[in-house]
């Protein structure tokens, strides 16, 4: 998908898999996967790849999670296993399977189907505010309390971190001095399950979109190569410095670059089932994105878990209209880059104020055949090594690592990380996932950079 | 009671029921239950003739709502009667004859008076209602019917009945084939078997016997070998035998009976059936019930048909194929040249009357769903036969199994199950889960495409010996899309300690070569990688392709693998063969490399006892 040569094509596109339930259902809730176990030998290859089922011997694993599940359903019933949710959503299974069986696109529609049967009343009410019926919507709410467990709100609130971060953003120092606090800390592990070992993310003095308006939009415009930036909320509201690079990095290379209205990709949503949160989430995103791909932009991430969501999740499990479009012409940053320029060349002969580095593949890059893609590039500039720390799972997967329920599997998944990380020459970590970069510095006490920061620091003035 | 002779055994009962089907099963528990003592015999498993082999619809009836209102009639009572006693054989799913856009206004219209002619509930659906309860359903559909079709497992069914029979102080003799019919002074007084192994529960290597069994009544339920029956008395039964296919697909692509709203005609029927869906038929007449042409164009007819009603059949995957044959009969001169016209009413046929030879009645034609009302007539005429009074209560008592239950439960909590796994074991176990399930020892999973635990096949196999097929039909372990590929082996293992190494060993290759058998029709795309995988899995890792352990005497000598290596071999560490991480050639442990690796090969080591 990412070689230089070829495009995707929509045909290409569209043979991934053998069937297209999502003509079919309209609700991803409702989609019925069953023939996806077609593709199932059994072989358990994805079980031998799950990085949970490595450390948590009760995780049935990603085989009975996804094809063996599906084919034991009947009709309409609700018997979905609740360890559906011990599953981190790394995806690494998808990219095991020899024989293409939609292992995420199970696992998603199964945990959004469990998670959708704990709180049945909360979601028709919030049905009911949408339409506007408010005397229904509180004949439901008052069955919420019973039905809505502490570890479901927690869930929610960590999938919605944008809204959170939103928030926090706008006092950011209070925000960073409340959440740093050792009490705030140890009430969320005590009464949040947030485990207190994490130290929350500090939010920027100033947004990364507050920064774009301020300097005027984009610097340079031109018909022929034009990019809409999906920038995600953790560069918006956390390391608005990844953004920057981002911007003049392109701009560098004379691309016309625009920021699109957007919401959160959906990862941590998927992550934790909560699919109508991603659905509203992916409308306005798909709207919005496919408003400049008609116009003939590209769109551009840099986060892999982003660009993984448009591409892959969103025609997964949504059907709205230009889903498609969306999935096809997006692209990670660093990939887009070594498809339309010569970047070898250009590092060759530059020179990057930068510390040795040890990089870290995310699961979700390697999915989009990424996980190279860095140690390649790097290669080129002589000034900084790049070490690569194996192909081990960080253990964080998004929100996984911040349940305290999962927080010990998340160390000792990343342990093999931390290790190599050690073992290699440099002493700052590189990764391309803001959630793998928390887990790096959590487990090293590391900086974690990004590769756009790299290429800005070779060939941006 | 039975006596030892120099030519076998010889035992007397009542009545003897030739035939292990549903009707057999049927009738032997019909007349256990009003105190007859009753024997059983069949020559494989049960189910093994055509019972095992039908495609496993419950009728509402509207299938024959047009051409044959009786037998529509008596369907829709006996599925409300089987919805009863037997539920944990049912599902009830529901069904709908789907019209497309060549089929009859007429026809659709016939059917739908019919369904209500016969009190058979029929409510009319727009294509897009009957889209909305099958999504699936294809785009063309104009309307729909949807009846109280539902779906049954004949196995179960027929295991509860046997079960019952036996609980009734009944006899049942599987493997045991009628080898002659004992024939005094014009009258029927018994049946010679051939047990394969020995009576009771077969075990493989068990050396056979003959037995007599005098009865005062003799009842061959046998279908369409009816016929092979009568000539051992000299009558002449004409039973028409007709094939017809079954495709099994791997999933669900339908939880409802589809039905193609048109007159009778082939590939017009999927049934969702446990895990996968069932698509069937045809209707040709055969000359030998065992020996006829199983050919690829009849599969291939069913997917075509078929994918116009579930487009997605077309490329779906299929596991297998079977055939079976229907035993129609007509009475002596009736002539139809069309099987598909035949009657699908039952026939008693008491040779007294018929034949002049007295002591035997001969059932034929029918068909599953109304299994039980067939028993009950035939147990009447039996019972008038032997001057017995007795009610027949069969429509009442419900089967074993089928005693209140749930599946709404928290299997976790209740059987230490993964939600799924607990539900199917409970569907399939009924009322019997509790005593099944909650052994309080270890309970893994053997069958996981069937989710089918080391419980279930242990008690499975409590009643069926070292039979693997057998315990099989009772759980449907091996019955999913591996088709026994990562599951025989660890079936048999269940065999062991109780039987000897051999004798698992011939259950193992029996039971993988009855999977393999139904896969030749199914061999390509998934299946045909499915199948080459189970072969090279079985061909490396257990020798199956040519394995020196069967090598008559000495063969392998297990015992010394299970008891370790004796003390004079493993001596010096390091010339150990390494395979299981134990010692590595450069002579160190792994528990010598630091941190996580050591740690994992330990725990590897740890796991070992488990496997």
């Amino acid at each position: 998908m990412s070689t230089p040569e070829s495009d995707p094509t929509p045909e290409e596109h569209e043979s991934e898999t053998d069937f297209d339930p999502a003509g079919v259902f309209e609700d991803p809730t409702e989609m019925d996967l069953r023939p996806g176990a077609d593709s199932c030998y059994k072989c358990s290859t994805c079980d031998t790849s799950c990085p949970v089922a490595e450390v948590d011997d009760d995780f049935p694993g990603p085989k009975f999670q996804g094809p063996e599940q599906w084919r034991l359903k009947q009709g309409d019933d609700q018997d979905i296993d609740p360890s559906i949710t011990d599953c981190s959503n790394c995806m690494r299974c998808d990219n095991a399977c020899p024989s293409s069986v939609p292992l995420s696109q199970m696992h998603n529609t199964a945990r959004g189907e469990y998670v959708e049967g704990q709180a049945p009343s909360l979601w028709n009410a919030e049905d009911s505010l949408a339409e506007g019926e408010y005397r229904e919507a509180l004949t439901y709410l008052r069955d919420v309390p019973s039905e809505v467990s502490i570890e479901f709100l927690r869930n929610r609130v960590l999938s919605n971190y944008g809204t959170l971060a939103g928030l926090g953003s706008k006092v950011p120092r209070l925000a960073n001095l409340v959440m740093g606090n050792r009490i705030t800390s140890w009430a969320n592990d005590r009464f949040f399950g947030i485990p207190s070992e994490r130290d929350f993310p500090e939010f920027a003095d100033r947004t990364f979109r507050e920064w774009w308006r301020e300097r005027g939009g984009p610097k340079v415009e031109r018909e022929d190569k034009r990019v809409a930036y999906f920038h995600g909320d953790y560069s918006n509201y956390n390391t608005p410095e990844v953004a920057k690079a981002m911007v003049r990095v392109y701009e560098h290379f004379g691309y016309e670059i625009r920021v699109p209205t957007q919401r959160c990709s959906g990862t941590p949503m998927f992550a934790n089932g909560m699919l109508r949160d991603a659905r509203r989430a992916a409308a306005v995103n798909i709207t919005n994105l496919s408003e400049f791909v008609d116009r003939g932009y590209d769109v551009i991430a840099s986060c892999t878990s982003c660009s993984m969501a448009l591409r892959q999740e969103y025609p997964e499990l949504f059907d709205f209209e230009g889903t498609r479009e969306v999935s096809i012409h997006t692209y990670e940053a660093l990939e887009y880059l070594r498809i339309h320029e010569d970047l070898e060349e250009e590092l060759g002969e530059s020179k990057a104020d930068f510390p040795d580095l040890a990089y870290h593949a995310p699961c979700h890059a390697r999915n989009q055949g990424l996980d190279r893609q860095a140690i390649e590039l790097f290669g080129e500039l002589d000034s900084v090594a790049v070490e690569d720390v194996g192909d081990s799972c960080s253990g964080i997967s998004g929100t996984y690592g911040w349940k305290s329920e999962k927080y010990e599997k998340s160390m000792e998944i990343g342990g093999e990380m931390f290790e190599h990380m050690k073992d290699a020459q440099g002493e700052t970590g590189l990764t391309e996932c803001p959630t793998c970069a928390m887990q790096m510095g959590h487990g090293t006490g590391y900086d974690i950079r990004h590769p756009l920061e790299v290429l800005e620091a070779a060939l941006v003035d | 009671m039975s006596v030892h002779t120099s030519s076998g055994t010889e035992s007397d009962t009542e009545v003897v029921v030739i035939g292990g089907g549903s009707t057999g099963c049927g009738i032997a528990r019909d007349l256990a239950m009003r105190g007859v003592e009753v024997t059983l015999v069949e020559k494989g498993n049960l189910t093994h003739g055509t019972t095992g082999r039908m495609h496993g619809l419950l009728h509402s009836g509207a299938r024959y709502a047009v051409s044959d209102q009786e037998s529509a009639r008596e369907c829709i009572t006996e599925t409300r009667v089987l919805e009863d006693i037997a539920s944990h054989c049912v599902e009830e799913t529901g069904g709908l004859f789907v019209q497309l856009e060549e089929d009859d206004d007429a026809y659709y219209e016939e059917k739908l008076q019919g369904c209500r002619d016969c009190d058979i509930p029929a409510e009319e659906l727009t294509a897009e209602q009957a889209r909305e309860v099958e999504p699936y359903l294809t785009n063309e559909a104009q309307r729909a019917i949807r009846v109280p079709d539902g779906a049954i497992d004949p196995f179960r069914l027929c295991v509860a009945n046997a079960a019952d029979t036996e609980r009734h102080g009944g006899r049942i003799e599987t493997h045991a084939p009628v080898t002659d019919l004992l024939v005094e002074d014009g009258e029927v007084v018994g049946v010679e078997i051939q047990h394969e192994s020995g009576p009771g529960k077969r075990v493989h290597g068990k050396e056979g016997e003959t037995e007599e069994i005098r009865a005062e009544y003799v009842v061959n339920a046998t279908g369409a070998w009816a016929g092979r029956i009568g000539e051992m008395a000299g009558l002449d039964i004409e039973v028409r035998p007709s094939k017809g296919v079954m495709v099994v697909m791997n999933v669900r692509q339908v939880d409802t009976v589809i039905n193609r709203c048109k007159p009778k005609g082939d590939a017009d029927i999927v049934v969702p059936h446990e895990t996968t869906c069932i698509l069937g038929t045809t209707d040709e007449e055969v000359s030998d019930p065992e020996e006829y042409p199983e050919e690829q164009w009849e599969v291939d007819l069913m997917i075509d048909e078929l994918s116009k009603l579930v487009p997605l059949l077309e490329d779906a995957r299929t596991i297998r194929s079977y055939w079976g044959v229907r035993p129609l009969y007509e009475p002596p001169d009736t002539g139809t040249t069309d099987p598909t016209d035949i009657s699908r009413q039952f026939f008693l046929l008491d040779h007294a009357d018929r034949d002049g030879v007295a002591g035997m009645t001969s059932i034929v034609g029918g068909k599953l769903t109304t299994y039980r009302l067939m028993a009950e007539e035939i147990s009447n005429h039996v019972c008038e036969q032997l001057g017995v009074e007795g009610e027949c209560t069969t429509a009442e008592e419900p089967l074993p199994g089928s005693e209140d239950f749930s599946v709404l439960r928290d299997y976790m909590e209740e059987f230490g199950l993964r939600s799924p796994i607990g539900k199917r074991s409970v569907q399939r176990l009924g009322s019997k889960a509790e005593e099944v399930l909650k052994t309080g020892e270890r309970n893994p999973v053997v069958c996981t495409c069937e989710a089918v635990t080391s419980a279930e096949l242990r008690d499975a196999i409590s009643h069926a010996g070292t039979d693997l097929n057998a315990t099989r039909i009772r759980t449907r372990a091996s019955m999913g899309n591996c088709q026994g590929g990562f599951c025989c082996h660890r079936m048999a293992a269940e065999l062991s300690p109780a039987y000897d190494e051999r004798v698992v060993r011939d259950s193992l290759d029996e039971l993988y070569q009855e999977r393999f058998k139904g896969q030749r029709h199914a061999l390509w795309g998934e299946q045909l990688s499915q199948a080459m995988l189970n072969h090279a899995l079985h061909a490396t890792t257990m020798n199956r392709d040519r394995d020196p352990a069967r090598k008559e005497e000495p063969g392998i000598e297990y015992g010394a693998f299970d008891a370790g290596p004796s003390p004079g071999v493993s001596g010096d560490g390091s010339t150990r063969a390494t395979a299981d991480g134990g010692v590595r050639s450069d002579g160190g442990t792994p528990d010598s490399g630091a941190g996580r690796s050591g740690k994992s090969a330990k725990k590897r080591e740890g796991e070992h006892g488990d496997q």
